[in-house]
């Protein structure tokens, strides 16, 4: 049976070429949308990991404060009081640049028993880091106002960067290097992935270290956490406070507000990609729905002569079926072929899981797309009759 | 002849309706999602408001720093200090924009918060660039030397601000605590030129930074206006001789800024680097992206040409047993094809007429507002054509390779 459609298949391998040419070809494109997809769905049904809702950032430029590390540090905690002091604001901390959805990164490498871990987000974080975010900690502890003064700089690392350094081992208490190795920073808790750029992208590699007093003069941003009372009449007091406080520029943004935006930049180019691929999909759709028909019609006489035979309808519609799912399973020996190069080469650094479930379903929507498109073709073939079709040649 | 191609493609279009349909789908949607990308390139690229000389200017955005030895790389805006102080003794140079990127500032009004995106600008900067003033008129260069705070704002601004006051010049304006008298309201300017667009322009000199600073990193840029056209090559040219006197800062040895045109000045920003402007790359690459979203709906066509080819065999066999060559026969159904083509093209074009009010309606990029113009319109025409020829070539090669006396007998 399978000889013989193999048979028929080469016989007409010159028009079959094109057939599987753009089997492969809309293979590859579905490979592409399904890649992004399951990559995007995986991220997204992991946990955030912190709460965003009523934190609001504010941005100033510090070019006017005082460069005295001391004064600095008066300065910021006076700050902190006042702030603090507002009956509409829970919590407040000082952070690095990068907190999350700010749209900055910033990071650095890792040494663990001579292995390098590059590409580390670093988080400067204040001591209220954890209450304006309700982060969990896993493991271990979060920073304690003795920390500040230590042999070795304390640092908390985040669930990921622990899996693959110390896999199931405990990490708290262990001393890892810094980027060149030359110093040793001790590791006091492990906390939970915290999505930083969005729901679509993983969380990577983190640490938080303590915003000391040396780093005072590179902080432009503030994080707090609001009561439920916080309206807009308290953010432009607040405005006001921090812009006659900096003496400069202010700015003062929702977190709600940034996650949207965030978002909005993974999903509006992911919309147009997939209009476009299915406008694609549903053209080859059409095209191959039409060349699988012509052929039908074209092979009229042969069909009768089977039916003629005694050749069932069915068994018709089978063969014609058939025919073009083994036409399509060569396009996705070859398709899959290519496809297998981006797990095996570790391209761009994803997860094999996504390739491989991408691929899958890929090959599953070929599959079907192939069988729909022959249906229709293949149970009309399955109405032709013998005596008539015959009778024309 | 083309008149009896041309009834010939039309009734053989009217044959198989499917396959017409089929056919002008793919063909229309393929031109229309290439007419919507030429609008963008178009609005991206080619002279838009409020920045029409594009032609004899440079633009210069941004400074390196590196040390070859320890890999060690530093990039950022440029300072005032370096154009005030460095590019403006070149002598190609007759006019020179300054301005910071926009940086974002809330004002609240009735307890509604507005986000002003403000710019730092000199007094040039309203001569090489022709914004359009609804009221009111740019700050001169008196402005700048008593450092007045003063104002120009943009409509989108006025109307979130003012409401529907009629006129605001005179009105005051606050943002970051800092009352500015408006002097000029102008047309708001599309965020797809990143360095023009803003919600407030203020004179350079009431910016809180010391832009008297001498290092070479700032947070502005510039636009350098040669006096015409072929000025402009002398312009990079001096400005790279001048680079070579800038002194190198500590710890570094080498030090790059390049004054290029719009297109090389964007490439640069997104795949480049001090010494390389990128635009092979972006240029390949889109190149690339391109070819590879044709190659299905083009190997598409051709599958359904060559269908509705061999249906045709017994009209190809008979003119060829009346002599015709397989070359006026490739022509043939190289015209019909193209024929076919321009149907699609102008369905094509109603779709991306539509899909672009669609965009603009949406406002999907604040104040970009793309359009159909004679460029796109030339484009989508050399894609047509394109697209056409390479769909139509290779059936119209196996068409003429038909065996004359297979062909007849098919039927």
């Amino acid at each position: 049976m399978f000889k013989h459609l193999f048979k028929l298949i080469w016989n007409k391998r010159k028009q079959n070429f094109l057939f599987l040419s753009e089997i492969l070809v809309s293979f590859l494109v579905i490979f592409a949308v399904f890649s992004f997809l399951t990559f995007y769905y995986q991220n997204y049904s992991k946990p955030l990991g912190f709460e965003y809702k009523k934190v609001w950032s504010i941005n100033y430029d510090n070019g006017l404060l005082t460069k005295n590390n001391d004064s600095l540090q008066l300065f910021y905690d006076n700050l902190y009081k006042s702030l603090k002091a507002m009956p509409q604001i829970e919590e407040v901390t000082y952070t690095g640049a990068n907190y999350p959805y700010s749209n900055s990164t910033m990071s650095t490498g890792v040494n663990h028993q001579g292995k390098k871990f590059d590409r580390v987000n670093n988080y400067v974080v204040g001591a209220d880091y954890k209450k304006v975010w309700n982060v969990s900690v896993i493991e271990g502890r979060w920073f304690l106002p003795e920390d500040v003064v230590t042999k070795n700089k304390h640092i908390i690392i985040n669930e990921t960067l622990k899996k693959q350094m110390f896999g199931k081992e405990t990490a708290i208490g262990k001393l890892i290097g810094n980027y060149d190795d030359k110093e040793k920073m001790k590791v006091v808790g492990v906390v939970q992935d915290i999505k930083a750029n969005g729901d679509f992208w993983p969380a990577g590699n983190a640490m938080f270290s303590r915003l000391d007093t040396g780093y005072l003069k590179n902080t432009s941003d503030i994080l707090i956490k609001v009561r439920d009372g916080a309206d807009a009449t308290f953010e432009s007091e607040l405005y006001k406070f921090m812009a006659n406080t900096m003496r400069n520029a202010v700015e003062i943004r929702h977190m709600d507000e940034m996650r949207d935006a965030k978002n909005e930049v993974t999903i509006m180019p992911m919309v147009i990609f997939i209009i476009i691929a299915s406008f694609l999909i549903i053209n080859v759709a059409l095209g191959l729905f039409g060349v699988l028909w012509y052929n039908i019609n074209k092979r009229k006489g042969e069909i009768g002569l089977r039916r003629a035979i005694g050749a069932s309808g069915s068994a018709v519609s089978y063969q014609l079926v058939m025919e073009a799912m083994i036409l399509a399973t060569m396009s996705l020996i070859v398709g899959s072929f290519f496809a297998i190069q981006f797990p095996l080469l570790n391209v761009f650094n994803i997860p094999a899981s996504v390739y491989i479930i991408a691929m899958l379903l890929s090959v599953l929507f070929i599959y079907l797309l192939v069988f729909a498109c022959s249906l229709y073709p293949g149970k009309q073939a399955s109405g032709i009759h013998p005596a008539v079709a015959l009778h024309e040649e | 002849m083309l008149k009896n191609y041309f009834k010939i493609a039309i009734a053989v279009l009217k044959r198989r309706k499917f396959f017409t349909f089929i056919s002008l789908f793919g063909i229309s949607f393929t031109l229309t999602i290439l007419m919507v990308a030429t609008a963008f390139m178009d609005k991206v690229i080619s002279p838009d408001y409020p920045d029409y000389k594009r032609e004899r200017s440079l633009y210069v955005a941004t400074m390196e720093f590196k040390n070859t030895k320890e890999g060690w790389l530093n990039r950022s805006d440029v300072s005032y200090y370096f154009f005030d102080h460095y590019v403006s003794t070149l002598k190609t140079v007759e006019k020179m924009a300054i301005s910071t990127n926009a940086k974002a500032s809330n004002a609240y009004v009735n307890n509604k918060k507005i986000v002003i995106k403000y710019k730092y600008t000199n007094a040039d900067y309203w001569n090489v660039l022709e914004y359009k003033f609804l009221e009111g008129k740019p700050f001169g260069q008196q402005e700048i030397n008593n450092a007045e705070k003063v104002a120009v704002i943009s409509e989108e601004t006025k109307t979130a601000y003012f409401g529907d006051a009629k006129t605001v010049v005179g009105k005051y304006i606050s943002a970051d605590n800092v009352n500015y008298r408006v002097i000029g309201v102008v047309g708001n300017v599309s965020e797809t030129l990143y360095n023009f667009a803003g919600d407030m322009y203020l004179p350079y000199t009431v910016s809180k930074d010391n832009y008297k600073r001498p290092e070479l990193m700032g947070g502005y840029n510039a636009v350098l206006l040669a006096k015409n056209k072929a000025d402009v090559p002398k312009m990079q040219k001096e400005f790279n001789q001048m680079m070579k006197r800038v002194p190198i800062p500590k710890e570094f040895d080498r030090v790059y800024s390049s004054a290029d045109s719009f297109f090389a000045g964007m490439t640069r920003r997104i795949a480049g680097d001090g010494t390389n402007n990128g635009l092979t790359v972006v240029v390949s690459i889109l190149s690339v992206f391109v070819l590879l979203f044709l190659l299905l709906p083009t190997i598409n066509l051709v599958n359904i040409n060559i269908t509705r080819i061999l249906e045709r065999s017994s009209e190809i066999g008979v003119r060829k047993a009346f002599g015709a060559s397989s070359k006026t026969l490739v022509y043939q159904f190289m015209v019909e094809n193209l024929i076919l083509t321009f149907l699609g093209g102008c369905i094509g074009l109603l779709f991306s007429i539509l899909a672009i009010y669609l965009i603009n309606d949406a406002n999907l990029i604040s104040n970009m507002r793309l359009s159909m113009n004679f460029m796109v319109l030339f484009y989508s025409l050399v894609a047509c054509i394109c697209f056409g020829l390479i769909s139509g070539v290779y059936p119209a090669w196996r068409m003429s390779k038909l065996n004359i006396v297979k062909a007849l007998k098919a039927q």
